[in-house]
């Protein structure tokens, strides 16, 4: 087996990378495509010198590895994924900036208001009933909100 | 080419390369988050999209489902106010908001969710009488939906709705509302009907009173006419009797013979005509008779004895 290793050249390490980004491609988890770059780099660099046995190809190929997630997570920190619905799965953040107007006063700080068909609880100054408020923050199922400004002004939302 | 040590590490720090890129990176699925914990504590909560952990140290601690979902509460025997058993089941939507909170402050968290609903909903139905759980679900869904969304806020859950689904009372009070709704509406038709036929009956008697009415004054205007009917006969007759009083008065009281004459020879001859064989014997005074013909006699001597003489004297025995 060992001779065969030491047979490894160019295109076999092509040959890796181009199967390991099929097997990324067909199987679940993200974890074959860096391995694939990494497969390609090395097959470059054994390119550039071909006589460097198996061994360090090898160990080149476990660095380049793991160099190249930590450089696909830079990379894709640089530039983060657009989505059409930052607020999806993330049910209280959908609701910041809506204005509602009080049916029970808030009384200590806490309040409720019926949103839709169901009641949330709000944190806020004490009002009346029947101010309008508009929602600033979220807090695990805690709506912190301040009295809305005139209605003419809202229209910015 | 031998087999050095150099060759060993090199296929173990391939597989620890692999290990790492295994281990380090987390694709999150849309719908879910997950929990990062490094050394058995919590440190933070992966949103979706790619993310990078630090192999070794970090583990991935729960993956949590953001998605609303839906419990079904299983069918519960509960005992009303007033002694009613009936049989509830539900359905209850909620939401993780907090995804660490969901995994950690509270252990088994659908089996608390549904726990709790449960013991509320033999709580707030065991208050109430059986006509008022019927008919109003909607305070039931609220009441219950307050207390279980309160209790359920530590967990970082947001219980959205809260509904009862089904109701079923036993079989035989099932009957026995059936046979009261049956009863009230019997009742009502049977009122209905005793309306009508005492309408009916009261129009009658007025119709009949309507009638008996104009029958008496009809008879009341017919005897007025009778009566008048009768005076002026009676006056009539009177005045005959007093138009032939005055001719006798003023006349022959011989011309009164010849009428009674008249008649009285009419009547015996109608006996003589008559078929039947009886034999009437009638006291017949003859001389009555022969006193009558005799006035006749005096009347006709008088009459054509005249005809040569003072006839103007007595101008109505022309007239005969």
């Amino acid at each position: 087996m060992i001779e065969t290793l030491s047979e490894i050249s160019f295109w076999h390490w092509m040959i890796l990378a181009v199967a390991l980004v099929i097997v990324e491609a067909l199987l679940p988890g993200v974890i074959f495509m860096w391995m694939g770059i990494a497969a390609a780099v090395t097959g470059l660099i054994l390119l550039a010198f071909p006589d460097m046995g198996w061994e360090i190809p090898l160990q080149i190929f476990a660095g380049l590895s793991v160099a190249s997630v930590v450089a696909g997570r830079l990379w894709l920190h640089q530039r983060p994924t657009e989505t059409d619905d930052p607020t999806l799965n993330r049910r209280g953040q959908q609701y910041v900036g809506r204005v509602f107007t009080l049916g029970e006063p808030i009384v200590d700080g806490f309040g409720k208001v019926k949103v839709d068909d169901t009641f949330w609880k709000i944190q806020g100054d004490d009002c009346a009933a029947g101010t309008r408020v508009v929602v600033t923050d979220i807090d695990n199922g805690l709506f912190r909100v301040v009295k809305a400004p005139a209605a003419a002004e809202a229209q910015k939302h | 080419m031998e087999v050095t040590d150099f060759s060993i590490f090199a296929i173990v720090v391939l597989v620890l390369a692999i290990v790492i890129v295994v281990l380090g990176v987390k694709a999150v699925n849309q719908g879910m988050e997950y929990t990062v914990e490094r050394f058995g504590r919590y440190t933070r909560t992966l949103r979706p999209g790619l993310h990078l952990i630090v192999p070794i140290v970090d583990r991935i601690g729960a993956r949590v489902n953001m998605m609303e979902r839906v419990l079904d509460v299983p069918s519960q025997e509960i005992i009303t106010k007033d002694n009613a058993t009936l049989t509830v089941d539900g359905v209850l939507f909620f939401q993780v908001l907090d995804a660490a909170k969901a995994s950690y402050e509270v252990n088994n968290l659908e089996q608390a969710i549904l726990n709790l609903s449960v013991t509320n909903i033999r709580t707030v139905m065991g208050s109430m009488d059986m006509d008022d759980l019927l008919s109003q679900r909607d305070h039931i869904n609220t009441r219950l939906l307050s207390v279980i969304d309160e209790a359920t806020n530590p967990w970082g859950v947001k219980v959205t709705r809260v509904e009862i689904k089904d109701i079923t009372p036993p079989r035989d009070l099932v009957d026995a509302m059936a046979r009261q709704m049956k009863a009230e509406r019997e009742k009502r038709a049977s009122i209905l009907e005793a309306e009508g036929e005492r309408q009916a009956q009261i129009l009658k008697a007025e119709g009949e009173k309507q009638g008996a009415i104009l029958e008496a004054e009809g008879r009341r205007e017919a005897a007025y006419r009778d009566a008048e009917a009768r005076e002026r006969e009676a006056e009539a007759e009177a005045r005959a009797t007093a138009m032939v009083s005055e001719a006798i008065a003023k006349g022959n009281v011989q011309a009164i013979n010849y009428f009674v004459a008249q008649k009285y020879v009419a009547a015996l001859q109608s006996i003589a005509s008559a078929p039947n064989q009886k034999v009437i014997l009638m006291p017949l005074e003859a001389s009555s008779v022969i006193g009558a013909i005799a006035g006749i006699t005096e009347i006709a001597r008088e009459a054509f004895g005249k005809d040569d003489g003072a006839s103007a004297a007595r101008p109505w025995d022309k007239r005969e």
